[in-house]
């Protein structure tokens, strides 16, 4: 039986720090475009900016636990080494989460920003400094926090695809794969966010937009996926031997059904069949709820799956143990 | 006058194994290794069906590579390597995040769960700095491992790879393995 050194926490994180990369990348985006000079997406622009610096300040818990020391974390931090993806990831990570919550905090809505700052003791004057109004900056700070969302998104995937010894991961395409898998995870997780928000119900122009968009990232991702398999397939001995996890290994289940079928084809079928009548036959959009949100939930499940597997069978697969297999 | 380089590896001779596992119980008495981890192994390859059959051993250990990849991925850089080629962990630097462990080939590293740091294979440097043998090497009865400088003409390891074929394992990883297993 093979030891996992890497196990539920670290594939939790990978998931998380893709999801908040996505849901800034997604918020940004929504954020500077526009219709007759007017903002076209304000409401996903905010929902996005509220969101995306939880699920990466969670995940980097996670991953401070995972430590064998936990409280040495610091370390990360007292060291550079540019030839470690940990290490270039660790100050990625740390920007990122700063630039998210800044962000966060330019999107606040005046009244809760107030309500914010009333539970600060007054005597902390410093602290009530920080009590600005940073709307006006946010296509500056989205621009600025851009290059780390998709830093961080390339990042999880590099973390594995720079290790030699282990032929699944051991590609370039994983970096992308990761990107794309966060940039629809948090394209469909702004979806069900505002799906769910029955106070302020979405609107129709605003589901097309996030349908399109992750039928865009979902459409990209599955050109990364084909030709991993294509050239796996072709590759040598060592990473055809890897691919047979999930070619009849134990794997393959996961991989193609609930991965590959229900992860990313079904919730695409879904939103392609939402979206083609309006681009195709110039019918009026309509968006239905309940398929909205079943294609969400399924990309995120998709998502999670997609860094269950690698982070697993990546594991797995080595150059003197795979014979074994066979 | 400068030091000379040094550069220490291992010649194994495992046809010459028996399989006793003396190696093991020594590393495991010198390093203190908990029960359940090793810092070295012998690997069985049975092979064919009586009466045609085939059995080899192989002692395996850390292979204190050229280009030791555990060590680049260190974020912290705990993982370093010896200018005499010896790979070590320095324990304090450690922050247990095991990619050391999912990095090396040889998969010749244990996560040691009572000081929650990575361990493995040193080499016994404690030993040869004193100029002995690294345990493994002394207690093996059937002498199939050779301890010494790569860089001294003289010595025997040098010898041996001069004058008898040999392999290292899984040279496609680029890590320049550093146990050397004669033919």
């Amino acid at each position: 039986m093979h030891e996992f050194n890497w196990g539920l926490l670290i594939v939790v994180y990978l998931f998380l720090g893709g999801l908040s990369a996505g849901l800034f990348f997604a918020a940004g985006l929504a954020n500077y475009l526009e219709v007759d000079g007017q903002p076209a997406y304000p409401r996903i622009a905010r929902m996005g900016a509220l969101l995306a610096p939880w699920p990466v300040a969670i995940g980097s818990g996670l991953l401070i636990l995972d430590l064998g020391n936990w409280y040495r974390f610091y370390k990360l931090f007292t060291h550079f080494r540019w030839e470690s993806p940990m290490s270039i990831g660790s100050y990625l990570l740390t920007f990122f989460t700063l630039i998210a919550f800044v962000y966060a905090f330019a999107w606040l809505p005046e009244d809760w920003r107030q309500q914010l700052f009333a539970k600060v003791p007054a005597s902390w004057k410093q602290a009530h400094r920080l009590n600005v109004d940073l709307s006006a900056h946010r296509k500056v700070i989205a621009m600025v926090g851009f290059p780390f969302a998709i830093g961080v998104g390339i990042y999880t995937g590099v973390l594995l695809g720079a290790v030699s010894a282990r032929p699944f991961w051991n590609t370039n395409l994983v970096a992308q794969m990761f990107l794309f898998s966060a940039l629809s995870s948090g394209a469909a997780a702004l979806l069900l966010a505002m799906v769910l928000d029955r106070r302020n119900p979405i609107e129709t122009h605003e589901t097309k937009f996030l349908i399109t968009l992750d039928i865009v990232f979902i459409v990209l991702e599955l050109f990364i996926i084909l030709p991993y398999l294509i050239h796996g397939t072709l590759s040598v001995l060592a990473v055809k031997q890897a691919l047979w996890l999930i070619l009849g290994g134990p794997y393959t289940l996961v991989f193609w059904v609930f991965f590959l079928g229900f992860g990313l084809l079904a919730p695409l079928g879904i939103e392609v069949y939402e979206l083609a009548p309006s681009l195709l036959k110039g019918h009026a959009f309509h968006g239905s709820r309940n398929l909205a949100l079943t294609a969400s939930g399924l990309v995120l499940v998709g998502g999670f799956l997609l860094r269950y597997i690698f982070v697993y069978a990546g594991q797995m697969s080595s150059f003197h143990k795979m014979g074994a297999l066979h | 006058m400068a030091m000379k380089k040094k550069r220490y590896a291992l010649v194994i001779d495992s046809r010459k194994c028996i399989n006793c596992k003396a190696c093991v119980v020594a590393c495991k008495a010198e390093n203190e290794v908990p029960v359940g981890n090793f810092r070295n192994w012998i690997n069985e390859d049975r092979q064919g069906e009586y009466p045609k059959l085939r059995m080899d051993f192989e002692p395996e250990q850390c292979h204190h590579c050229e280009h030791p990849s555990c060590a680049r991925v260190c974020p912290t850089g705990a993982t370093w390597q010896r200018k005499d080629g010896i790979v070590l962990v320095n324990y304090d630097e450690c922050i247990g995040c095991r990619y050391c462990m999912v990095a090396c080939p040889y998969d010749a590293r244990y996560f040691h769960e009572e000081s929650g740091t990575v361990h493995k294979c040193t080499l016994c440097s404690h030993r040869v700095d004193k100029g002995d043998v690294p345990a493994c090497v002394e207690t093996c009865p059937s002498k199939v491992r050779v301890f010494g400088d790569l860089e001294d003409p003289s010595s025997r390891i040098h010898e041996l790879l001069a004058t008898r074929r040999h392999r290292v394992k899984e040279p496609q990883t680029g890590n320049g393995p550093q146990l050397y297993y004669l033919l």
